[in-house]
């Protein structure tokens, strides 16, 4: 990743710097769990009695192995799930007061990246970040700019054209965090993006996550890979069976 | 879209089918309409005058028929006219023309031709007629009764419409299904678009329109499909039932219509789909 990409990453990224300051004097938390639990079917406990609390700007692994509910944990910020008592609360808002017409709304200030891409098979690489200016009614001509810077800064700029099934992994997974980014989203919530990748893809990967973070966006990253968790040197949350066992401040390491 | 073209003729051939029946519907309302109208208007009554019988008298009673409340309109036919339609009516047949020519006088009576508004204030006229006081120069009053033909054709027409309705209502029902059944595949395919549209933040409203459209294009072109197949029926069958029944010319009156009959086609198919498509919605697509 060269520096001019950083810098320009910095420029595109602007607006959520001088959001910082005030947010961190202002609200105290940017997510906030309380007391949640999740059963399903009566009898499978999935979350139990999780609380967490995340500042904004800050950086923050969730750890643990598969089925120890992070993924579940995550679905209820974008309200894809509820939990069945607890709150859940993003800049202070109570997810379970946000009326249906709204979510979509919350979706859009919260940029998501997947284990498994979860790409426009049929569409490239500048119409599938281009795609999610458009579900927002974004006019054409800012859609171009602003795909176009996106793209440049993961590093994606020669191949706007190109359809997902001609990038290889890491590149899918860079296109969908210009994706996640392009409404220059507060939250970034990142379900195991490594999961399909390599070594190296899987570190470079975590690297643009860090340099996203350090312009001043929350990260929520979710995974088993203790390889990249333990080079971030940031907080890092274990679960297990649905609940949080350590939470480790600073300089965490993957440890079960 | 050709992985659903043949789903897709099914929806739209099953909407056109309920259509079809839906103008056929119309048209057999439309239909009996007329011919009740046509027969309520052969209804009059004849009353016949003895030979002796004055015109001054005649007259009188025709005045008197005039001022009655229940009748709309009464025609004097003297005996001279009387003769004179004959002999036109008949002017072809050679036979007549030769007895005619025979007469020394005039056989025909003179009559008075009474219409009501209402068919069945008939019995009614009859009966103040009998009471004039010149009842004694009418010879016979011949009463045309038409209001037991017209009760039948009445309720075979409204059994005809009733049933014709039930089947309607099922084919409709059944076209809702194929095309409930249709959309149902198409979200199917595009389930993975659909999820990333969620993810993304699309709205509701998005997500849907398309689904609604693709409805709404069914209900559109099946309409088009039945107009263009009913139109030229009606034209072929319009001929023999003016045969059947004088004065009923069915295509000239879906023809002159035709703005209204096809806009109303049009919408019905269009609901018909978006409704399908609605319902689809809303069991198929998690938003």
């Amino acid at each position: 990743m060269s520096l001019s990409c950083i810098g320009l990453f910095a420029a595109v990224c602007e607006r959520n710097i001088p959001a910082i300051r005030p947010s961190v004097q202002h609200k105290s938390f940017m997510i906030k769990f309380h007391n949640i639990k999740k059963i399903y079917d009566g009898s499978y406990v999935a979350l139990d009695n999780i609380n967490l609390e995340i500042k904004a700007g800050e950086f923050i692994s969730i750890v643990g192995t598969s089925g120890a509910g992070k993924s579940t944990l995550l679905r209820m910020l974008t309200r894809e799930d509820r939990p069945t008592s607890g709150e859940v609360l993003v800049e202070g808002v109570n997810l379970a007061d946000l009326p249906d017409s709204e979510i979509p709304f919350l979706r859009r200030k919260i940029g998501t990246v997947y284990q498994d891409f979860k790409l426009l098979s049929r569409k490239t690489a500048f119409e599938n970040v281009a795609f999610a200016l458009e579900v927002a009614g974004e006019g054409e001509h800012d859609v171009a700019i602003d795909v176009a810077q996106i793209l440049a800064v993961v590093g994606l700029a020669g191949k706007s054209n190109n359809f997902p099934h001609q990038m290889s992994g890491g590149e899918k997974q860079r296109l969908a965090i210009a994706r996640a980014m392009i409404h220059r989203p507060k939250i970034i919530l990142a379900d195991e993006p490594t999961g399909n990748l390599d070594l190296v893809n899987s570190y470079d990967v975590v690297k643009l996550l860090e340099k996203i973070n350090e312009l001043g966006t929350t990260v929520v990253l979710a995974t088993h890979d203790d390889r990249i968790v333990n080079t971030i040197k940031k907080r890092v949350v274990t679960m297990d069976k649905g609940r949080i066992v350590r939470d480790q401040q600073g300089s965490g390491k993957y440890v079960i | 879209m050709k992985r659903n073209s043949y789903l897709s003729l099914g929806a739209s051939g099953t909407l056109a089918l309920t259509l079809i029946l839906f103008l056929g519907l119309l048209s057999i309302q439309f239909l009996s309409g007329q011919i009740v109208d046509s027969l309520k208007n052969k209804i009059d009554i004849s009353a016949y005058f003895k030979i002796d019988a004055t015109e001054s008298q005649i007259l009188a009673v025709k005045q008197d028929l005039e001022g009655y409340k229940l009748v709309d309109s009464v025609t004097y036919i003297s005996r001279d006219q009387a003769l004179a339609d004959f002999k036109a009516r008949h002017q072809d047949d050679q036979n007549i023309r030769d007895s005619l020519s025979q007469l020394d006088s005039n056989p025909l009576q003179a009559s008075l031709n009474v219409k009501s508004k209402d068919p069945s204030q008939y019995v009614d006229i009859v009966k103040f007629l009998e009471a004039n006081k010149f009842r004694s120069t009418i010879d016979k009053i011949n009463f045309y009764e038409n209001q037991g033909v017209i009760d039948r054709i009445q309720s075979i027409s409204s059994g005809v419409s009733n049933w014709g309705l039930v089947v309607t209502l099922l084919v409709g029902l059944i076209a809702i299904l194929v095309t409930f059944n249709t959309i149902r595949l198409t979200i199917y395919n595009q389930k993975q678009e659909i999820e990333i549209m969620r993810l993304v933040g699309a709205s509701n409203w998005y997500i849907r329109g398309p689904y609604l459209a693709e409805g709404g294009l069914y209900g559109l072109f099946a309409a088009l499909v039945a107009l263009l197949i009913f139109y030229p029926i009606v034209y072929l069958v319009s001929g023999k039932i003016e045969n059947f029944v004088t004065s009923v010319n069915i295509f000239s009156y879906f023809f002159h219509n035709i703005i209204q009959v096809s806009l109303l086609t049009i919408l019905l198919g269009v609901v018909l789909g978006v409704v399908s498509s609605f319902i689809t919605i809303s069991k198929h697509l998690k938003i």
